[in-house]
């Protein structure tokens, strides 16, 4: 469905000097510098499919969305949507794609909700039916009826998101890109939107990309993950194959009757408060069951409990490791 | 096809138009604005003129006719593109829409159409009212000058909208741009006949202005009107409104690719 191939964009950033001198010197003399937001990237979604596109602030992931959407042309590398490259044919290939930015609406400040989806219909010419057809549904899983009559700017944040996630999905495309969509949302709203992005993908089938920072977002949606960092891709893979990869340990964690703690040949122990003692072990040396028997054949056990390494741990991990070594 | 093409500029500019008749207030504002500078237009004029007329046949009269269709004329040469090109560059906004299929500045000219449809009920029938009440009812010189009035008034409207939207698309590279649509209304005011008529001009001065386009704007559709011109002279200079109108749509066309190639490349 969509398919990225051999991306860079640079930038051409004018630099100047510090202080007076510098700023004067700037005046006469451009030096420019060339800085590579997108270095090279390379990868195929499937349609159907919900990505995970992840990476820190700065990473070149809004740049590769804008690119992908059509809204920035690539400096080399084409993206590919359905077989159509986005840059060459944008007013046919938009047709196939929904954007929704979390920070900026595409609504109409001071039109109502209506009236902004009416225009949305006028412009992607879509059949009157269709269309009603299509909000019922967004009303089904939005709750956005009440929400018709209101214009915009009264909106509050996650109103608006709502309204604007309906506007991306009017015309029905088959790629949805949502960047930072949960930014800002409350806990409620968030539901709600994790519910959207899931049953249109079940639905309708929709291709779901989605940049976020939000952990739940991640872990609830996202059976692929993209990580990219610098621009450059990380890891591109299944997310608990790559938790099983970056982080294949577990933390164990046992409460004993007293303060005295026993140690494990095959466990590190990370901290120790009180009674209760957090051992690390590999997955592939140990197993849980076999490091709580050896434990209790030392020292009577209160309690235990297994932790999984998280998934901020992970994108840490994966967002230090390379970088060290890529540049 | 075509109609299907157009359909959604057509709702693009009748959703503008409705909500252009929901500002009261700017209304009765510009309405008053424009009957003060109308009215004390007219009273210099009347105190310059006396009873004298002026050397192409113009009297006290037919400039009484000439400040009411000024002032009748400005609210049609109303625009928005500047602001919204202006606007859409600040925001970011540009950017999002040009992820829809349509053109950017075909939704610009839409709305400014919306609007001064909006303009002609709600303003334009107010002025001609108090002027006719207050100065003069402005009465065209002749039926036959009715066509060429209406053919030129057409080219005249293209060409204020191209230089307005050739202006707003200076925000891209300008700095201050408040300071550049200043000159530019100034610029129209002056040079455009819409309050001093070029005639009054010294000759080399007037010779100057009409290779400009802002008399274009102004002047010849007036001139038409009260009749201060003879036919041979109303069809060259329609012949230059045409040319001009050709230019500044080349002009815009090339600038309108830059600037989007330049939004597409830097990002907004």
């Amino acid at each position: 469905m969509i398919q990225v191939k051999n991306l860079y964009k640079e930038y051409c950033v004018a630099q100047k000097g510090k202080g007076l001198g510098g700023t004067v010197k700037a005046l006469f003399k451009n030096e420019k510098k060339i800085i590579k937001a997108v270095n090279g990237l390379d990868f195929h979604v499937g349609s159907g499919e919900i990505v995970g596109f992840i990476g820190p602030n700065g990473s070149g992931k809004s740049t590769t969305i804008k690119m992908m959407t059509g809204i920035l042309t690539p400096t080399s590398g084409e993206v590919l949507i359905d077989g159509r490259d986005i840059t060459k044919q944008r007013k046919e290939v938009v047709n196939d794609i929904g954007v929704v930015f979390g920070q900026r609406t595409q609504l109409n400040w001071d039109l109502r909700l209506e009236e902004s989806f009416e225009l949305l219909r006028h412009i992607y010419r879509i059949d009157k039916k269709e269309y009603n057809e299509t909000l019922a549904v967004m009303d089904s899983i939005l709750g956005i009826h009440e929400l018709l009559n209101k214009p915009v700017r009264q909106m509050s944040l996650g109103q608006r998101v709502k309204g604007d996630l309906a506007a991306a999905m009017l015309h029905s495309p088959k790629v949805l890109f949502l960047d930072e969509p949960t930014i800002g949302l409350d806990v409620g709203s968030k539901f709600a939107l994790r519910k959207f992005i899931k049953e249109i993908n079940a639905i309708r089938g929709t291709t779901v990309i989605l940049t976020t920072h939000d952990l739940g977002d991640i872990q609830e949606l996202c059976e692929r993950l993209i990580i990219i960092n610098n621009g450059v891709m990380m890891e591109d893979g299944n997310l608990s194959e790559i938790v099983e990869r970056i982080a294949p340990y577990r933390t164990l964690v046992v409460e004993y009757y007293d303060s005295e703690v026993p140690s494990h040949p095959k466990a590190e122990i990370i901290s120790v408060s009180d009674n209760i003692v957090r051992y690390k072990f590999m997955k592939s040396e140990i197993t849980a069951a076999a490091l709580i028997s050896d434990l209790s054949a030392t020292k009577p056990i209160k309690d235990v409990g297994i932790e999984e390494a998280g998934i901020d741990e992970i994108i840490k991990i994966a967002y230090t490791t390379k970088t060290t070594d890529g540049n | 096809m075509l109609n299907g093409r157009l359909d959604k500029y057509l709702y693009i500019c009748k959703i503008r138009m409705i909500r252009s008749f929901t500002y009261k207030f700017e209304v009765y504002g510009n309405i008053l604005m424009q009957s003060i500078i109308m009215i004390t237009t007219a009273f210099f004029w009347k105190a310059l003129f006396k009873n004298e007329t002026f050397e192409n046949g113009v009297t006290a009269d037919s400039m009484m006719t000439y400040t009411v269709m000024s002032a009748a004329l400005s609210v049609m040469f109303t625009t928005g593109v500047e602001r919204r090109i202006q606007q859409s560059v600040e925001k970011g906004s540009i950017a999002t829409d040009m992820m829809r299929p349509v053109n950017v500045f075909g939704i610009f000219l839409a709305e400014d159409i919306g609007n001064l449809i909006a303009l002609i009920v709600q303003n334009l029938f107010p002025i001609l009212l108090i002027g006719s009440l207050l100065i003069k009812v402005p009465v065209i010189v002749s039926l036959s000058a009715i066509p060429m009035f209406v053919g030129s008034l057409f080219l005249s409207m293209a060409i204020n909208w191209l230089l307005a939207a050739i202006f707003g698309m200076w925000a891209f590279t300008a700095i201050s741009m408040d300071a550049l649509f200043q000159v530019k209304k100034h610029l129209i005011r002056l040079l455009s006949g819409s309050i001093i008529p070029i005639w009054f001009f010294p000759a080399w001065l007037s010779d100057i202005l009409n290779l400009l386009p802002f008399v274009y704007i102004y002047q010849l559709p007036l001139d038409i009107y009260i009749g201060s011109a003879t036919n041979d002279e109303i069809c060259r200079r329609m012949l230059i409104q045409l040319v001009w109108v050709l230019v500044l749509a080349t002009l815009y066309y090339l600038l309108s690719k830059k600037v989007l190639k330049k939004v597409m490349v830097q990002g907004g």
